[in-house]
């Protein structure tokens, strides 16, 4: 997708190119405006758009709908896809030595080169082809799917791709925006309309969406056609949630914001239809504009295979480097066979001139040992990679979600290996640990505490103080989901009742009216559905229902509220308030408030926020309730819940109307709008009065204790990064089994008292200077004390807390260093009160400081950053947004699949990819040895040994599967084992399967090999080998060799399995039955005297020197016994090393997952043991085959007596009143029976 | 390359009619269209293996296996190669004494007389076909620049004749063509001999297929004739009978069937009568070919054959040697297991369980 970005670069400079013509357009505009005299567009690159005037766009040269997500088109596709393949590097190697070997100097015919680098482009290229043409096939269904265009007043359906900028369009219900549209009716009233955007941010919410109202009339087609307005609005960018714009219409000048802004790639719901003005075609779309790609991460194992490839390429430097030397001393004895004096077309073996022999054979060298660079490995990881990722990780039934209806999703197939390595996992703690399902647990008004449940973390906590509390069977009341709360102090009217009545009817009012939440469908508590932003808000609102605040209409100017119990008991009235304003939530002002006038005209603003944010706004005096409440806060994020503050302030009209015309002011600003709003909801939002406080309750995800527990004990940290406070962090993290008491806790808090003081005074350079000095001396004392319990002897494990503003200070560069070496001696680490960039620096600290492989994990946006920065990214799909999933490498939909992700998937791919990496080393090292052996025999000269087309299919035919098989199917435990015995997990940590110790055994053995072979090969070349006395020649011994050397790598291969399946088998005998085919059609092609062969010689000819020595060499070497001897006899040499090496590994010095395979040697595998959780929903077809997997394999020993059949056994149980398990033939038997197909085996019984 | 289009309006997420909060999921809503992967071994990574394990009776018996199955290989091959009767006889310098500069004058001379007697005795029963072989030793047959001075194609057809642009430096002489061209055919071995017996009997040297098969009949044409061969200024071994095509040069087909290494023999011809023991052989021969200018030595060769080739103790040694390495280490490894054996599949022997505590 590189590819994307620079075409996108070439269309801003077709933009900057063209501006010509929009500049003119804009003065002329401009002119215009000043004449009317009303506000102007402050950016000065604006764009205009005259709505439903295509003649008037035309000018503009404004861009198409059609969009075009391919890398390449026909004519671009070679030159770049070459263009993006030469870009690495050992492609461009290849590529260098295949144009060495057109030269003289080559001892190699060009095929030697060419064949294997076209076989690797060639597959590459038809990857690259293949996902191209899949992307071009998804952008023609795009662009042509088709909206209605408003053309000569009627409604005429034309392709998106033929969309203009301009042009009016209709949008129906569900239908998706062809492209960026600024609302102008709807068919609801008020002209509002529904969206749902969770293609662009996965929020499955609708969101509001109101036209202007100057433009609501323009529904039917004949009115609209008479719509004639100007757009002044910004240049395209890539802001989903800002927009700046004018609506110039009958000589008015109305701003829009983005709440007039249908985006494309959001569909319409629940509104018949919409009209709408088209503003940003095609790729100046917002979403188009947002489709950036993530930073290709390349994984560790790959970085240490370019270190071992430049290692390599030394050690062929080196080998060309004696073997150049060694020429020029033996062109210096002048054999006179040879003619060296002649020099004809090449100085190569002058004598007088041995410098330029020296250079000459360096090159001969290089072209002749290239193999020892293995140039299928990219392409073989690559290949391996993808079908784990496509066909592994995305189709494991371990990893389905079947509540959310997610499957795992690998959205790289780049770090599958990486996964097997990870040392630290960085956590957000919402909707990953937890599972961001809110509900109302309790609530404090007016300093008053409700609510009688008992969280788990409680629970938790009073287990480990030894206090055991009785869980309270939760009332008879149905809870609602959201709504967990069991007072009856408040339920039923009851709060009328309680000392400040007046105090909890503000509190539930402003649960029902302060939210953005949308109500849905049937217009009854048991029946309405609440669409809400955020899971709190909706928890709010249901709480308020419960109530007796029954929200349950929404209009954009209207808030429609159910009330019972407010007058008298039992009498339930419909109130409306009308909302003035909302001054809308962001992370910044960690606050919402609403501005609402009362039937009866009194104004109130509503708001609730954060503790701390509300605090300092409220109104002075009352510090006794303030106190109160702080302590009941601090309670409430003890016991792990989630806290809000509600305040309200009452307001007059004086005060407000001053006040809204400056908000007014600031909302159609072009420039810095969010700013300007924050800051004039700064003058409203002071002077509060408390009201109380809510608390909810945010559950653990499924199996989070247990998983965080196995991955702590596979030797993996887990950080957890999270906003909450840090009372809440340590209680999940008490929770989650990270903290436990047995645990040295080293806490840095930004709330003690003495920073608290500092802060009071109110100087705030005296107060970063305190909290600096502070943080570094509790860092430092901490540090100490880490390092004294590590170096004694009671292997205390560690765990450190942290907040953000101590952390913000900590990052320093001054003590950064002291941070990291305290918290990498820290098993457990839990940062609260951090911002997102806080997250992704906590990360990259971790990841360049401490130089280890990092996991982050998120779902919401503002895990972002954290996920970027780290080596592996992890998003949570299926619960909040898709920010997170689309910034991330792998998705999965819980965080339990983690362990399955990592300790199956990641183990498994980093054993397999370093065995794939390894034993391509080895099989070229070996292959390239022989060579170099050789060439001492051969007066340097750099003779090849083998035939051009023995070296030039090595590589891409006669080694190439099994090692890929291999890739694919190897493992050395099974998933379960994996899962059981994580501590398996600690060989990746260590990365003691590739590593330099690994790589030079594999050359040592590399190097015994190739001298077993050649020498034994070579042996036999002395004496006559067949009892005709005939000598063997150059050819005939070639073959031999290289055959021992086929039969040994692929047998070598064997021999690094761990299990052995058919397809093992098939590929190795096929390899070495697929170089004997080969052989024997090789050396009968001679004979062929027809045209095509003629061809081909002229054609070799021209491009080196045509070969014709293997000629029949096969037939010769087959009908000798010295072959045979010789084909047994070296592979089982060569790899008795190997053999002894191995036996001896595992008896003296046997790996951890060795000794588990004994433990568990004889038990069949669990076949299918991940479906026992998701059994019911298998299908017949699949629930056959499962039963099937689990038969046992041996014969039945049926004796043919009635009731000895198998089937019978339950059916006497149930008989009894006994149930039998039911047995995996039972299933069978009905599955067959269903099928009306007698499977074999079943007839065998 | 995996990043879905995100303006497809057709790739709706999983959950997308999901409502979010306080809305009740859709657990119950019949499920459109189900991502549950399917069910196949290969996807979910359980395809039916055999799990070997390399227990120590596994390693023993393997050695084992080895031993019993490549000692009587050695042994039969061993047998085999000492039935094997082979006489050896370096003759460069027993014909030509002096310096090294005074052989190489005496070489290359055109009118020295090279003629050369040798006597071998026979010391075990030799039974026929009795193989005469040339052995060269330090003669860079491989050496890139001779390997490739050739044209296999010129060798083969008629019409090739000019086809000599690899065949340099020796391609063309007096601006024609060489047939054969090329430093291999032009560094032919010339060297002759001829055998009698002590009685002074004539053995007959039968010097017909002597070479592949596959060469004379593919490689080298019947139409084509030796031309313009040795006639340039320096000659460098063995002249042609220009009357004979190719195919049946059987002498230069042999010698172009380069050697792997510099030191080889190359089948001269055959003696088809048995020679007792306890005879001599008289070895006339023509002692032209110039190996002195190099230090090269020239050995003739007399050897019979077993079914294993000629006498060669190497695959038999081998044999006998891996075996008998294989039982040393099946014992020792026997030894080791029964004085400390490891009990298989011991939790103790787990990382995590020997040092606990540590990492």
């Amino acid at each position: 997708m590189t590819g994307w970005r620079r075409s996108s670069g070439s269309r801003q400079s077709g933009d900057s190119a063209s501006a010509g013509a929009p500049l003119a357009v804009d003065r002329s505009v401009s002119s215009s405006t000043i004449r009317l005299g009303r506000v102007q567009p402050q950016a000065p690159g604006h764009r205009t758009v005259f709505c439903n005037d295509r003649e008037a766009n035309y000018l503009a040269k404004y861009k198409g709908n059609g969009v075009s997500t391919t890398k390449y088109n026909v004519a671009t596709f070679l030159p770049k896809g070459l263009y993006e393949q030469f870009r690495r590097v050992a492609n461009l190697y290849f590529l260098t030595i295949s144009c060495l070997s057109f030269t003289p100097v080559s001892p190699v015919s060009p095929i030697t080169n060419v064949i294997p680098l076209s076989l690797v482009l060639f597959v590459s290229l038809v990857k690259e082809a293949f996902e191209d043409w899949k992307r071009l096939q998804n952008d023609m269904t795009i662009n042509n799917s088709s909206v209605d265009v408003l053309q000569e007043q009627r409604w005429e359906s034309i392709p998106w791709k033929k969309l203009q900028v301009g042009d009016i369009v209709r949008v129906k219900q569900d239908g998706f925006f062809p492209a960026d549209l600024l609302l102008l009716a709807s068919t609801n009233p008020d002209g509002v309309c529904y969206t749902e955007t969770a293609n662009l941010d996965g929020e499955t919410n609708l969101k509001i969406r109101k036209a202007l109202e100057k433009t609501w009339d323009y529904v039917a087609p004949e009115k609209a056609s008479e719509f004639k307005g100007e757009i002044h609005c910004e240049q395209p960018n890539n802001s989903l949630y800002t927009f700046t714009g004018n609506l110039m219409l009958q000589k008015q000048t109305i701003p829009i914001g983005p709440n007039q802004i249908l985006l494309r790639g959001c569909s319409l719901r629940n509104t018949q239809y919409i009209v709408g003005a088209v503003i940003f075609t095609g790729h100046e779309t917002k979403v188009m504009m947002n489709a950036m790609n993530v930073p290709s991460k390349r994984s560790t194992l790959e970085r240490k295979l370019d270190k071992v490839i430049a290692t390599l390429f030394g050690v062929l430097l080196s080998m060309c480097l004696i073997g150049a030397i060694g020429s020029a001393v033996f062109v210096n004895k002048k054999y006179h066979y040879l003619e060296l004096w002649i020099n004809g077309d090449s100085q190569q073996f002058n004598p007088n001139n041995r410098f330029v022999v020296f250079v000459l054979s360096i090159f001969t060298l290089i072209t002749l040992y290239s193999p020892i660079i293995p140039i299928s490995l990219y392409v073989s990881i690559e290949m391996i990679k993808f079908i784990q990722s496509t066909k592994f990780i995305n189709n494991d039934l371990r990893m389905y979600h079947s509540e959310t209806n997610t499957p795992a999703l690998a959205r790289t197939s780049n770090l599958n290996e990486e996964l097997g390595q990870v040392e630290y996992i960085f956590s957000d703690k919402t909707g990953t640990l937890t599972r961001n399902l809110m509900e109302f647990f309790k609530c404090s008004i007016d300093g008053e505490m409700y609510g009688t449940g008992v969280t788990e973390i409680e629970m938790g906590a009073a287990k480990r103080n030894g206090v055991n509390i009785k869980e309270k069977t939760s009332s008879s009341t149905a809870r609602e989901k959201g709504f967990n709360f069991d007072d009856a102090r408040l339920m039923h009217g009851a709060w009328r009742n309680e000392p400040n009545p007046d105090m909890c009817k503000e509190f539930f009012r402003c649960l029902a009216i302060c939210h953005t939440v949308l109500p849905e469908g049937e217009e009854s508590p048991e029946k309405l559905r609440y669409q809400a932003a955020s899971p709190d808000e909706a928890a709010l609102v249901t709480a308020a229902k419960n109530f007796g605040f029954f929200f349950y209409r929404r209009t954009p100017t209207m808030v429609y509220v159910r009330e019972s119990h407010v007058e008298k008991m039992g009498k339930v009235q419909d109130v409306t308030y009308e909302i003035l304003n909302v001054l809308e939530f962001n992370s910044t002002r960690k606050r919402q408030s609403v501005v609402c006038r009362y039937g009866d005209g009194r104004l109130v603003l509503y708001c609730k926020g954060a503790d701390n944010v509300i605090y300092e706004r409220l109104t002075s005096g009352n510090d006794e309730l303030k106190k109160i409440s702080r302590e009941q806060l601090e309670q409430y994020g003890e016991a792990g819940l989630r806290t809000l503050c509600l305040a309200y302030r009452d307001l007059n009209p004086e005060t407000y109307e001053s006040w809204n015309e400056k908000f007014i002011q600031a909302k159609s600003s072009l420039r810095d709008r969010e700013r300007k709003l924050d800051e004039v909801a700064e003058l409203i939002e002071k002077d509060l009065t408390l009201i109380g406080c809510t608390a909810i309750e945010d559950k653990l995800q499924e199996g989070v204790p247990s998983s965080i527990e196995i991955l702590s004990r596979a030797g993996i940290k887990i950080w957890v990064l999270t906003g909450d406070k840090l009372e809440t962090a340590i209680n999940i993290a008490y929770a989650c089994k990270l903290i436990n008491n047995d645990m040295k806790q080293f806490v840095i808090s930004s709330e003690t008292d003495a920073i608290r003081e500092v802060e009071s005074r109110d100087d705030q350079v005296e107060i970063a200077q305190f909290i600096r000095e502070t943080v570094k001396n509790e860092l430092q004392k901490c540090h100490e004390e880490a390092q004294s319990i590590i170096h004694g002897s009671t292997g205390q494990k560690l765990s450190l807390l942290i907040d953000g503003k101590c952390l913000m200070y900590a990052l320093d560069p001054n003590l950064r260093s002291t941070l990291l070496s305290l918290s990498l001696s820290c098993s457990s680490v839990v940062c609260c009160r951090v911002s997102p960039l806080q997250k992704a620096q906590v990360t990259r600290l971790v990841r360049k400081g401490a130089n280890k492989i990092t996991l982050s994990i998120g779902d919401g946006a503002n895990d972002v950053g954290m996920i970027q920065a780290a080596h592996v990214g992890v998003g949570i799909s299926g619960m909040e947004g898709m920010q997170a999933v689309m910034a991330s490498d792998f998705a999965i939909a819980q965080f339990r699949f983690l362990t399955d992700l990592l300790l199956v998937h990641g183990r498994w791919s980093y054993l397999r990819l370093c065995k794939v990496v390894s034993y391509f080393f080895y099989k070229n090292l070996t292959f390239t040895l022989t060579q170099f052996w050789y060439n001492f025999q051969t007066g340097y000269s750099g003779q090849r040994f083998y035939d051009d087309w023995f070296q030039s299919l090595y590589n891409v035919f006669f080694t190439a599967l099994p090692v890929i098989i291999l890739g694919l199917l190897d493992k050395d435990v099974s998933a379960s084992l994996s899962k059981k015995y994580p501590q398996l997990y600690k060989k990746g940590i260590e990365n003691a399967f590739f590593n330099w110790k690994v790589v030079g055994t594999l050359a040592c053995f590399s190097v015994y090999q190739s001298v077993i072979v050649y020498n034994f090969a070579i042996a036999s070349s002395t004496t006559g080998l067949a009892s005709a006395g005939k000598i063997l020649g150059l050819w005939d011994i070639s073959t031999a060799a290289f055959t021992c050397l086929v039969i040994t790598v692929n047998l070598r291969l064997l021999m690094m399995c761990n299990t052995v399946t058919r397809w093992h088998s098939i590929s190795v005998i096929g390899s070495i039955l697929g170089w004997f085919l080969f052989i024997f059609i090789y050396s009968l092609v001679f004979v062929n005297k027809d045209l095509f062969f003629r061809i081909y010689i002229s054609w070799s000819y021209k491009i080196g020197d045509v070969f014709q020595g293997t000629y029949f060499t096969i037939y010769v070497l087959m009908s000798t016994a010295y072959f045979y001897l010789m084909a047994i006899l070296v592979p089982i040499v060569a790899l008795l090393g190997d053999f002894l090496y191995q036996g001896a590994q595992r008896w003296f010095y046997p790996h951890d997952y060795q000794i588990v395979q004994e433990i568990h040697r004889h038990e069949p595998e669990a076949i299918g043991a991940g479906l026992l959780e998701v059994g019911s929903q298998l299908t017949p077809e699949e629930e056959r085959r499962y039963a099937f997997a689990l038969l046992p394999r041996e014969r039945s020993k049926h004796t043919g007596f009635a009731f000895d059949s198998p089937g019978y056994e339950s059916f006497f149980a149930t008989q009894q009143g006994v149930t039998a398990p039911q047995k995996p033939w039972d299933v069978i038997r009905r599955a067959s029976m269903r099928h009306k197909t007698k499977s074999p085996r079943h007839s065998q019984q | 390359m995996m990043n879905s289009n995100p303006s497809t309006p057709m790739n709706a997420h999983a959950p997308s009619s999901s409502s979010g909060g306080a809305g009740s999921p859709d657990s119950n809503a019949p499920r459109r269209n189900s991502k549950r992967p399917k069910y196949s071994r290969f996807t979910q990574q359980e395809l039916p293996a055999c799990k070997p394990i390399l227990t120590p009776k596994w390693v023993i018996s393997a050695f084992m296996l080895v031993t019993i199955v490549f000692i009587p290989i050695g042994l039969t091959s061993l047998l085999a190669s000492r039935d094997v009767v082979e006489i050896i006889d370096r003759y460069d310098n027993a014909c030509v004494q002096g310096s090294k500069s005074q052989k190489v004058q005496h070489i290359q001379s055109q009118t020295t007389n090279k003629t050369c007697v040798r006597s071998l005795t026979v010391t075990k029963r030799m039974k026929q076909p009795i193989y005469v072989y040339y052995q060269l030793d330090n003669f860079y047959q491989n050496h890139r620049r001779y390997v490739k001075s050739r044209s296999d194609n010129q060798l083969r057809n008629l019409g090739d004749e000019n086809d000599t642009s690899s065949c340099k430096p020796e391609n063309d002489a007096n601006g024609m063509s060489i047939v054969p061209c090329g430093l291999v055919a032009w560094s032919l071995f010339n060297d002759t001999y001829s055998f009698s017996t002590s009685n002074n009997s004539q053995l007959a040297i039968n010097k017909r297929h002597i070479s592949w098969k596959s060469d004379r009949d593919e490689k080298f044409g019947s139409d084509v004739f030796p031309k313009n061969f040795q006639n340039s200024s320096f000659i460098g071994g063995g002249r042609l009978n220009e009357s004979l095509p190719l195919n049946e040069q059987e002498d230069l087909i042999v010698w172009m069937r380069t050697a792997a290494l510099p030191t080889f023999r190359k089948l001269y011809g055959k003696i088809e009568v048995d020679i007792e023991a306890g005879e001599t052989i008289n070895v006339v021969l023509e002692n032209r070919y110039n190996t002195y200018s190099f230090s090269g030595k020239k050995k003739l060769v007399l050897s019979t054959t077993s079914w294993l080739g000629g006498k060669n103790n190497f695959i038999g040694i081998a044999y006998l040697a891996v075996g008998g390495l294989c039982f040393l280490l099946a014992t020792t490894f026997t030894i080791i297991y029964l004085v400390k054996p490891r009990h298989l599949g011991d939790p103790n022997y787990l990382s995590w369980n020997r040092n606990p505590g540590g990492h």
